[in-house]
């Protein structure tokens, strides 16, 4: 049975880059290629929903198709799982939107052939890498899954950038390559790659080779994840690519990161001291904060949601960070609980982050443009897409009865647990984290009030915006599919987290703790310390929309219809320049973290020439200083160029030269063979 | 077996070859190039036949024949024809003059001889005083090649190198077994009509076979 829905997704994935090989064109094309995607994930979907539920892993193994430090070796369990499922989540609905949404590259603009192909590749490399069970294996799927989406981000290699943002994307994630191989190579110590030998002979590592083991693998991940600072290509190539592959980038694939520093950290080596949690803590705050202070800057559309991803991988790993540091002190059920939280928001980020790329996709699809500037009004022409954006909105912004509040709930709660904690100096850092983590989401939710607002309200700004037409159906039932995920993990956080407490039972020697949650309608955490109950919110939601009919009827309130101008405010001849924009809507908080932003800005105002008492125009131009860019990555990339340079002196260009180098070195070579 | 003719006689041999080496170090004009690594190829052939002799290995001789008619008439003759075609060209102008260059290769003889000791104190072979000129003559070769101009004297530094490996490898082992002397010759050929083609090509686009102008091909 494993087997089948196993060969059934190999198939069908490598059956889908075969169709796209061949053309993939039209919209029989596109939708076969689609087709192979769809069902390719969702064989994977159904193989990690039976290994979560029977318990029992599937496992395979080839040793002879490579026969190198082990071969293929295939290992599916329940954490592997888990994360297995997120494909499926994102790459169902990403898949059949894609298939409406390429068809603007009918016209040659972008290759369909190499989108598709490397579409599929992508999701078969990426699923593989939750079943890899030793190093080869893991990191030859982990590379394979980096070059397939650099391939995805170039698809539209013409437009101006895309270049620019794929080169910083390879040079990211081939750093994290390295990283992940020298972390690797220390934890494999000359011995074999297989994760079952080295969760034994991991525990024989001196204490500094594993914590060399944990900052390297944690930065090689963290690369991939978008944690702060190795998060500067997440701005760059999410934007760069088609929307439906910035879903599955953002929504899915950066998940992989999340899923390599649990298996190596809390799995492989069975967790370490405290200062390693107190490490992910901090970069998971971190990244939060600034995620979300740098996305409330932004007025593309789908940067400002590829800085949220920052955001929400680091409240991943604040979960995931609170979870290693009660692990370490061995308070097992609170440990738990910060997993718990941690991967309950991975797969509600996988949603709604999913949702709101395409959202933004149908968005761009229609106006031709990311700028929210010249946006708005877009509820009444695309009344579709602008619910499931609202509902991702809602979702991300943690508003209940929604997926996103559940999993930040328990986030917080776990965090609120660390009173317990036997050391004041790490008891300490819980409640910081507590302010980071609420400061974040406050922000988050004003972020979407503009993006929403600015983007789907107000009157149009453009001609573009004006004559939006809503998206085809694919894209629409793509959208619908992820909405409806939103809610339904929103409302069944009882079922959610019983799954994924078994999900980590075992893990790093996790005992079975979903017996210390009260799973009823209400969701109680252990201890009694905090409740919940998702469904009983949406019940008195919907009990208060009811009610309000009736309290109007109550108060006798006219009944009537009326039109007015949108956001008029008792104005005549509202025009769209008198609206908020989104710069002015992030104006109070741009002034707040002056600080942090160092914002430029460069007014011009034009006089008529006969009085200065008439403008004739104003220029107002500003912008923020990109902080990371100027201080970290800019001297590196100066010293790399100047190092580069001198090397090049080598290269003269003359062919005596390189022969008399050819000389040298072999003269060399022997001597030092003659006297070593 | 252990003769000590044998030994004397495969010595001078190697000296000989060594010094046809030298000589286009010494000489100018690209038809004493040609006539160097002509003889310089008889020469080793009839160390081939001497050690076939004297170590009663009687596939030597077929070799001999081979390097005979390889080296020292297809090769030549094709040199010849490439050298009428383009005039009498001289290398007037190496990038390191005849007296350092002479002094250099003998620089280059006693390194061959430094780097070489510890395999000439272990070996009991007859032939191993002729190990270091043969490494030497692979230096000499190499010498050639970076500091000729010529196109058509970088290809006889080239083959004079490979008959310095010929000569290492006849001297340390008694030959190599034929099939791989076949498959040297055979890459030697190639390699030689590789770049024949090469220095046609230069001459047509540079209108000159001095290998400098490829410098332009920069940037």
């Amino acid at each position: 049975m494993m087997q089948t829905l196993f060969l059934i997704m190999v198939s069908a994935y490598c059956l889908g880059a075969l169709v796209a090989l061949s053309g993939g064109r039209g919209s029989l094309g596109r939708g076969l290629v689609a087709l192979g995607a769809v069902i390719g994930a969702g064989a994977g979907f159904a193989l990690a929903a039976n290994v979560i539920l029977s318990g029992t892993p599937f496992t395979l193994s080839v040793p002879d198709l490579l026969p190198l430090a082990g071969g293929l070796a295939l290992r599916l369990d329940p954490l592997g799982a888990f994360f297995l499922i997120i494909i499926g989540l994102g790459a169902i609905p990403s898949s059949i939107y894609g298939a409406g949404y390429s068809e603007v590259y009918e016209d040659g603009s972008a290759s369909l052939r190499l989108l598709g192909l490397a579409l599929n590749l992508f999701l078969l490399t990426m699923s593989l890498v939750t079943f890899a069970d030793n190093v080869l294996t893991f990191l030859l799927m982990w590379e394979g899954m980096s070059l397939t989406s650099y391939f995805l981000v170039m698809t539209e290699s013409r437009e101006a950038g895309t270049v620019r943002a794929g080169i910083w994307y390879l040079a990211m994630t081939h750093i994290g390559l390295a990283l992940l191989m020298g972390g690797f190579i220390v934890l494999m110590n000359g011995g074999s790659g297989a994760f079952s030998d080295l969760r034994t002979s991991a525990a024989s590592l001196s204490a500094a080779s594993r914590s060399l083991v944990f900052l390297l693998t944690f930065l090689g991940f963290g690369s991939k994840a978008g944690i702060v600072p190795l998060h500067i290509w997440l701005p760059m190539a999410h934007p760069a690519a088609p929307s439906h592959v910035s879903a599955l980038m953002s929504g899915v694939m950066i998940k992989m990161g999340i899923y390599g520093i649990l298996r190596v950290a809390l799995d492989l080596l069975g967790g370490g001291p405290v200062w390693w949690g107190g490490i992910i803590l901090g970069v998971g705050s971190v990244s939060a904060l600034l995620g979300v202070l740098y996305a409330l800057m932004e007025h593309d559309l789908k940067r400002l949601l590829a800085y949220h991803s920052v955001e929400n991988i680091g409240i991943i790993l604040i979960g995931i960070g609170a979870g290693m540091i009660f692990h370490t002190y061995g308070m097992m059920t609170l440990a738990a609980l910060g997993f718990i939280g941690g991967l309950y928001h991975t797969i509600n980020h996988a949603s709604f982050k999913s949702l709101l790329f395409l959202g933004a996709g149908s968005v761009l699809h229609a106006t031709h443009t990311r700028n929210m500037e010249e946006l708005g009004g877009l509820i009444k022409n695309m009344p579709w897409t602008a619910l499931f954006f609202l509902i991702g909105s809602a979702a991300i912004s943690a508003l209940p009865p929604l997926n996103g509040f559940a999993s930040e709930w328990l986030v917080f709660q776990s965090l609120l647990g660390g009173f317990n904690l036997p050391v004041p100096e790490v008891a300490l850092l819980m409640p910081v984290a507590v302010g980071m983590l609420a400061l974040t989401s406050g922000l988050a939710a004003a972020c979407f009030v503009k993006a929403f607002g600015i983007t789907f309200l107000a009157l149009p700004r453009s001609e573009a915006a004006e004559h939006a037409h809503e998206s085809p159906l694919s894209m629409q039932v793509g959208m619908g599919i992820l909405a409806l995920a939103c809610i339904g993990l929103g409302l069944a956080p009882f079922a959610v987290v019983r799954l994924i407490g078994g999900v980590i039972t075992g893990l790093g020697g996790l005992p079975d703790t979903r017996a210390a949650f009260t799973f009823n309608l209400h969701l109680q955490t252990p201890g009694a310390f905090g409740q919940m109950s998702s469904p009983l919110v949406f019940l008195g939601l919907l009990i208060l929309l009811g009610l309000t009919p009736l309290i109007m009827r109550l108060l006798r309130v006219n009944w009537q219809l009326r039109r007015g101008d949108t956001w008029g405010c008792g104005r005549v001849g509202q025009t769209a320049r008198m609206e908020y924009t989104a710069t002015s809507f992030a104006e109070p908080l741009r002034r707040i973290f002056a600080e942090l932003y160092r914002p430029s800005r460069d007014v011009t105002i034009d006089f008529h020439p006969d009085s200065k008492y008439f403008v004739q125009s104003i220029e107002y131009r500003s912008e923020i200083t990109p902080l990371f860019e100027r201080w970290l990555y800019d001297p590196i990339l100066r010293l790399i160029r100047f190092t580069a340079r001198q090397v090049r002196k080598l290269q003269a260009g003359s062919l005596y030269l390189y022969l008399a180098y050819i000389i040298i070195i072999l003269i060399i070579l022997l001597l030092a063979a003659r006297w070593f | 077996m252990n003769d000590p003719l044998f030994s004397q006689l495969s010595t001078l041999g190697s000296s000989i070859v060594l010094l046809f080496g030298i000589i286009l170090l010494w000489r100018k004009s690209l038809h004493a190039y040609i006539d160097a690594f002509r003889w310089q190829s008889v020469v080793l052939s009839v160390m081939l036949l001497i050690t076939g002799t004297f170590s009663n290995d009687h596939e030597l001789y077929a070799v001999a024949l081979f390097l005979f008619i390889l080296k020292a008439v297809v090769i030549p003759h094709y040199l010849e024809r490439m050298e009428k075609r383009f005039g009498d060209h001289r290398e007037l102008q190496p990038y390191v003059n005849v007296a350092s260059s002479l002094i250099l290769s003998g620089m280059l003889v006693l390194l061959a001889y430094v780097i070489t000791r510890p395999l000439v104190l272990i070996s009991d072979l007859p032939t191993r005083s002729g190990i270091p000129l043969a490494m030497g003559l692979i230096f000499v070769g190499l010498f050639v090649l970076v500091t000729r101009k010529k196109a058509i004297s970088q290809i006889v530094g080239f083959l004079v190198m490979e008959n310095g490996i010929a000569l290492l490898a006849l001297l340390g082992t008694y030959g190599t077994p034929i099939i791989v002397e076949l498959g040297v010759f055979l890459d030697v050929l190639l390699g030689f009509l590789v770049m024949q083609v090469f220095v046609y090509h230069i001459q047509t686009t540079f209108e000159s076979i001095e290998v400098d102008q490829m410098n332009e091909l920069k940037h």
